[in-house]
């Protein structure tokens, strides 16, 4: 339907189609039939190689089966006998070319690949005025494409892509065959304006006989969908039709349009098989719910929560180690830090950490299967309403780098920096004030013990001063445990918070990181995929448009 | 000459190959499958339509088919044999589209009876149906003798084709019709040839010869049928004249009459003909049956590859399970969190404490509106399991979806379904499973429990605790873990075989760990029995038998034993 629908009216555009046929080619290439794929490049070569010899002439074939006739109506239309003719069958068996107005035209035989001695130049200066009409024809009799020679066949197989207009020459014994309907014609099947028919050997029925015979024909043209095909009658013999045929042939040759319509319907055909190789529309790309999954399961899979759950601790330590109470502060060293143990460790600088691989634990069954099961449902969303080749594709660049994810995932742990490295300046004032409480009840202690020990010896007591009548060194003593037990205390509170904070802001850089992996090894590749996809559509719709 | 002793082996095997060619079934598009269809179907029609009836009654008349190209003249040529219009000839191509056999009212009889041709309806009155067989009495043909018209072998229409093909089989004899123009072509050459190995006789009718072509032609179409091994078929040459009222003219036909009397009345030619055409055509047997059993096997073949790809896929999978679910790896990661949130929390160590802290637990979880640690671990355990069934799942039907794809075998079966992703149910029964099976585990530790119920560190710990613990233990078997969490992990298996040891009894948790081990290998297959059955079903839909091709080749070889 579309195609009775456009062409037609107006010249389509060839140099673009096959611009646009050779952009869809490129980038669907590896994901359509490559039987389609080879017949569309073999019709894009084609049609550049006709559009680069002569535009002034027009090549047309008289081709059909054997008997039919072929080789009588071309010597009538070329005035010799230069074709033999013969009751044996088959009688041609090589194709044989007449060609009016030489002018450039031998690139075109030599494409063709008739011989020159299978090639008869009728040069316009010789009868100009019988011949005049003719100008720029290349007349080529076809051999047989049904007898039990299958070299005929092939020959024919072969120029009947190459030619411009193609005349078929069917007789009464003979129109219904098979071979001629299901092997040509069907294929042929958008290419009205370059067909003719031509019922010949009418000479052997009576008019009336003759007239149902072509009403017959006309109606098996289209059912084969040549529906638009002009039909003519002939008798080689006789001679009827054959000025017809010949005032056709010579219009067709002057408008030189043959040689456009051909390559036209061409591409057209072959963009139709295509347009069945790509989706119409392509997918939206991969949708949010997806990514997450992806991003989620990629995350347990790299150990975020074994580091995440490491970084809370190793911060608890650590914050223990300047803010607790320095007499006891030794007892963490028993500990160890967490994140030393994925070689994770604060200070522990970056770019040695870059050389090594973490000692993340690698990722369980259970994480591995889930990160399955993510990729697969990115595939799958991406790949909705794709042709089954394409969504081989799209699989095929997610899993293309889904072996390097492993790798790229520990050293976004690696290179992520957790935020554990600095140490917060109140952490510092606080472990200074620490040791000063220290010192002051070690200063009390001592001047305690001094006085305690004066005392002993009965020497007279010192004058200790006092402050709201509370002995200063008592105060000193008392006061800097007590305020360092409750800065201890209080500190660990407040670390703990910390920690919990920086467990958070480490999970949410590394899942920065993770996303970013994500998108260069699966979701970069499968998007890329989609954007072929896409560029392969839109050109294709322009190679349909013409 | 009807059917004597000697025969009756022959026929008894031919009928047994005839039920054996129709049952065969070929629901594959392998690369020879269409063939294997048609050769099917032509075995089968040639046994039913000619050598079964023709072995059965020797002394029927000879049924010669008239055949060849469109345009030829067949139905001119009948016409005039017969001596009237019982055939329409015409223009238009192709002219005949249902068959026409013309006999002596005195061979009545056996073409009334659907002897020959069963499957074509019989009718007076000439008509355009394919499955309808014209019959025309008439006194000019000889008796013992029957005229078939055949549709043409080349036109367009593809019904005349097939049936043309049909007749062929049925005939006894070949009264092929070509014309000066046609003589070269390729496809009657085909059905030559084909005549040629099946041993059937054949006489050549060269139609339509233009004046002053007939020595050339005749000439080099006699040369055609001696390299084709035709050299000595009768060739008869009839030049293009108009015929008169659809006929031609008597003397034109007249030494094409002559030889079909001559072959009619002469008894012994008759049965020459008869026996040699039958022999040929139970000779050509054997090698067409070889082929179709070719086809069989091939089919076969299809279906244990489908099948193994499938079985190879499931296996993997279930081997990949219980790997998985075998090694302790199960254990980490979010279970392990779990579990020591269950153990962290202290609700185990308070479980120990009486019910208050039970109490005072639901009362904590309502508060911070979150469910009991213990809750979350069957959770976790529950989500790691499905996770890992999912998975293996998928991939195994990604693994035999592919290849079925992959294969035109496969590919049938398919139709236009993708089998790649695990069906969607399977998420929802696993989880019942799972779950299923955690209900198991604490019925087992119920059980093992029976006769210490009474114990004070039963009631301690519940059903409910103990079954986590034995889960845990089922899963935890060795390595997977390493240097961190084998330390915590093992501890919790420890610790819970420990509990449970001290419970229940060392012996018995080993039972207890087994018996639910052996349970959950059991689930899992039988969810992705489930699976694999949506590819099993498919092929056992088909019921491809597999003993087919074995079956016709010894069939061929009772028919040579009974020869």
């Amino acid at each position: 339907m579309s195609r009775l629908l456009r062409g037609r009216h107006r010249r389509a555009d060839l140099p673009s189609m096959l611009i646009a046929l050779d952009e869809t080619l490129a980038a669907a290439d590896g994901r359509i039939d490559p039987e389609v794929a080879g017949r569309a490049e073999a019709v894009a070569a084609r049609a550049g190689e006709r559009l680069r010899l002569s535009g002034e002439h027009t090549v047309v074939a008289l081709a059909g089966a054997t008997g039919s006739g072929k080789s009588s109506l071309f010597n009538a239309l070329s005035g010799a006998d230069i074709s033999p003719v013969g009751v044996r069958r088959p009688t041609t068996s090589r194709a044989q070319a007449c060609v009016w107005g030489v002018e450039g035209a031998a690139p075109l035989v030599e494409w063709l690949g008739v011989p020159r001695r299978q090639t008869a130049w009728q040069h316009s200066d010789l009868d100009l005025a019988q011949q005049g009409d003719l100008e720029g024809l290349v007349l080529l009799d076809l051999p047989d494409h049904d007898s039990t020679a299958t070299e005929h066949r092939l020959e024919v197989d072969r120029l009947v892509d190459l030619v411009d207009l193609l005349v078929w020459v069917v007789d009464p014994q003979k129109y219904a065959d098979a071979a001629l309907h299901e092997r040509y014609l069907r294929k042929l099947a958008g290419h009205d304006a370059v067909t003719l028919l031509v019922l010949n050997q009418t000479d052997t029925l009576n008019p009336f006989a003759a007239a149902v015979c072509a009403e017959d024909l006309r109606r098996l043209i289209d059912e084969d969908g040549l529906s638009r095909a002009k039909l003519m009658t002939t008798s080689a013999r006789t001679g009827a039709g054959v000025d017809a045929l010949r005032v056709a042939l010579a219009d067709a040759v002057r408008r030189r349009r043959a040689r456009n319509d051909r390559l036209v319907a061409d591409v057209e055909a072959v963009a139709d098989e295509l347009s069945a190789q790509v989706a119409e529309a392509t997918p939206a790309g991969i949708g949010g719910p997806e990514r997450t999954q992806l991003v989620q399961a990629l995350a347990g899979s790299a150990g975020v929560p074994v580091i995440g759950e490491a970084v809370e601790k190793s911060w608890q330590l650590r914050s223990a180690g300047v803010l607790g109470w320095p007499p006891t502060r030794w007892l963490r060293k028993l500990r160890p830090d967490p994140l030393r143990r994925l070689r994770l460790g604060a200070g522990e600088r970056r770019e040695v950490r870059a050389m090594v691989r973490s000692s993340v634990p690698e990722p369980t069954p259970v994480q591995r299967a889930q990160v399955e099961t993510a990729v697969r449902g990115v595939v799958d969303a991406a790949g909705m309403g794709l042709p089954p080749r394409w969504q081989e594709a799209v699989r095929r660049a997610a899993d293309q780098r889904a072996k390097d994810l492993r790798d790229e995932l520990d050293v976004t742990v690696i290179r992520t920096d957790l935020g554990v490295d600095r140490t917060p300046m109140w952490w510092r004032l606080t472990g200074v004030v620490q040791w000063l409480l220290v010192a002051a009840a070690l200063l009390g202690a001592g001047w305690l013990g001094l006085l305690a020990f004066g005392s002993y010896l009965r020497l007279p007591e010192p004058k200790t001063p006092d402050w709201h009548g509370f002995s200063v060194p008592t105060l000193l003593f008392l006061g800097g445990v007590l305020l360092g037990l409750l800065i201890a205390s209080v500190g660990r509170l407040l670390a703990r918070r910390g920690a919990r904070r920086r467990r958070r802001h480490a999970e949410a850089r590394l899942r920065r990181g993770i996303e970013e992996v994500a998108d260069r090894l699966v979701i970069g590749p499968v998007e890329a995929e989609l954007a072929r996809h896409e560029t392969a559509r839109t050109a294709l719709d322009r190679a349909r448009a013409g | 000459m009807t059917a004597g002793a000697e025969s009756a082996p022959l026929l008894a095997a031919l009928e047994r190959l005839g039920a054996q060619v129709t049952d065969l079934r070929v629901p594959f598009d392998l690369a020879d499958a269409e063939a294997a269809r048609r050769l099917r179907q032509e075995i089968a029609d040639q046994l039913d339509d000619y050598m079964l009836p023709r072995l059965r009654r020797l002394d029927a008349p000879v049924l010669a088919v008239v055949v060849g190209p469109t345009g030829a003249g067949k139905s001119t040529l009948v016409n005039s044999l017969v001596g009237a219009r019982v055939s329409a000839a015409g223009v238009l191509r192709p002219t005949t589209r249902s068959a026409v056999l013309a006999h002596h009212p005195a061979d009545a009889a056996w073409f009334d009876e659907r002897r020959v041709l069963p499957g074509l309806e019989r009718s007076s009155e000439s008509s355009s149906d394919p499955a309808s067989l014209q019959l025309v009495r008439s006194a000019r043909i000889p008796a013992g003798l029957a005229l078939l018209d055949a549709p043409d072998i080349d036109s367009v229409v593809s019904a005349n084709r097939e049936l043309a093909t049909q007749l062929l089989a049925a005939a006894d004899m070949w009264i092929f019709v070509t014309t000066a123009a046609r003589y070269a072509d390729a496809v009657p050459w085909d059905f030559l040839r084909a005549a040629v190995t099946r041993g059937t006789a054949v006489a050549v009718v060269l139609d339509r010869v233009p004046e002053g072509a007939t020595d050339e032609v005749r000439a080099d179409l006699a040369t055609m049928l001696t390299e084709q091994g035709l050299g000595g078929a009768p060739l008869f040459v009839v030049p293009e004249t108009t015929p008169h009222d659809g006929m031609l003219p008597r003397e034109v036909i007249e030494p094409l009459r002559g030889w079909l009397h001559g072959l009619a009345t002469d008894a012994t030619v008759r049965a020459n003909v008869v026996r040699h055409t039958l022999a040929g055509a139970i000779r050509s047997l054997g090698g067409r049956v070889f082929r179709l059993a070719a086809s069989a096997d091939a089919q076969a073949d299809a279906v244990a590859r489908l099948r193994r790809e499938v079985d190879d896929a499931y296996d993997d999978a279930l081997i990949r399970v219980d790997a998985a679910s075998g090694d302790g790896s199960l254990l980490r990661g979010e279970v392990l969190a779990r579990w020591q949130e269950f153990v962290g929390t202290g609700e185990l160590m308070r479980a120990l404490e009486s019910k208050v802290g039970r109490v005072r637990d639901r009362v904590t979880s309502a508060l911070r509106g979150r469910p009991q640690p213990g809750t979350e671990l069957a959770e976790a355990l529950e989500t790691g399991v499905e996770a890992l069934v999912r998975a293996a799942a998928d991939e195994a039907a990604d693994q035999a979806g592919s290849a079925w794809r992959d294969d035109p075998a496969g590919e049938t079966l398919l139709g236009g379904d993708d089998l790649r992703h695990g069906s969607p149910e399977l998420a929802e029964a696993t989880a019942r499973a799972v779950r299923e099976w955690q209900g198991y585990v604490l019925e087992l530790v119920r059980e093992q429990g029976q006769g210490k119920r009474a114990t004070a560190r039963y009631l301690a710990f519940g059903v409910n605790g103990l079954g986590l613990m034995a889960m845990i233990v089922v899963f935890a078997h060795t390595g997977g873990l390493v240097a961190g969490e084998l330390a915590v992990a093992g501890g919790a298996s420890a610790l819970s075989q420990k509990i449970l040891e001290a419970v229940l009894g060392d012996q018995a948790v080993r039972d207890l760990a087994a018996t639910a081990r052996a349970d959950l290998h059991r689930r899992v297959g039988l969810l992705l029995e489930g699976e694999r059955s949506r590819f099993t079903e498919r092929l056992d839909a088909v019921a491809v038998d597999e003993n087919a091709g074995t079956a016709l080749r010894a069939a061929v070889q009772d028919i040579e034993d009974a020869r």
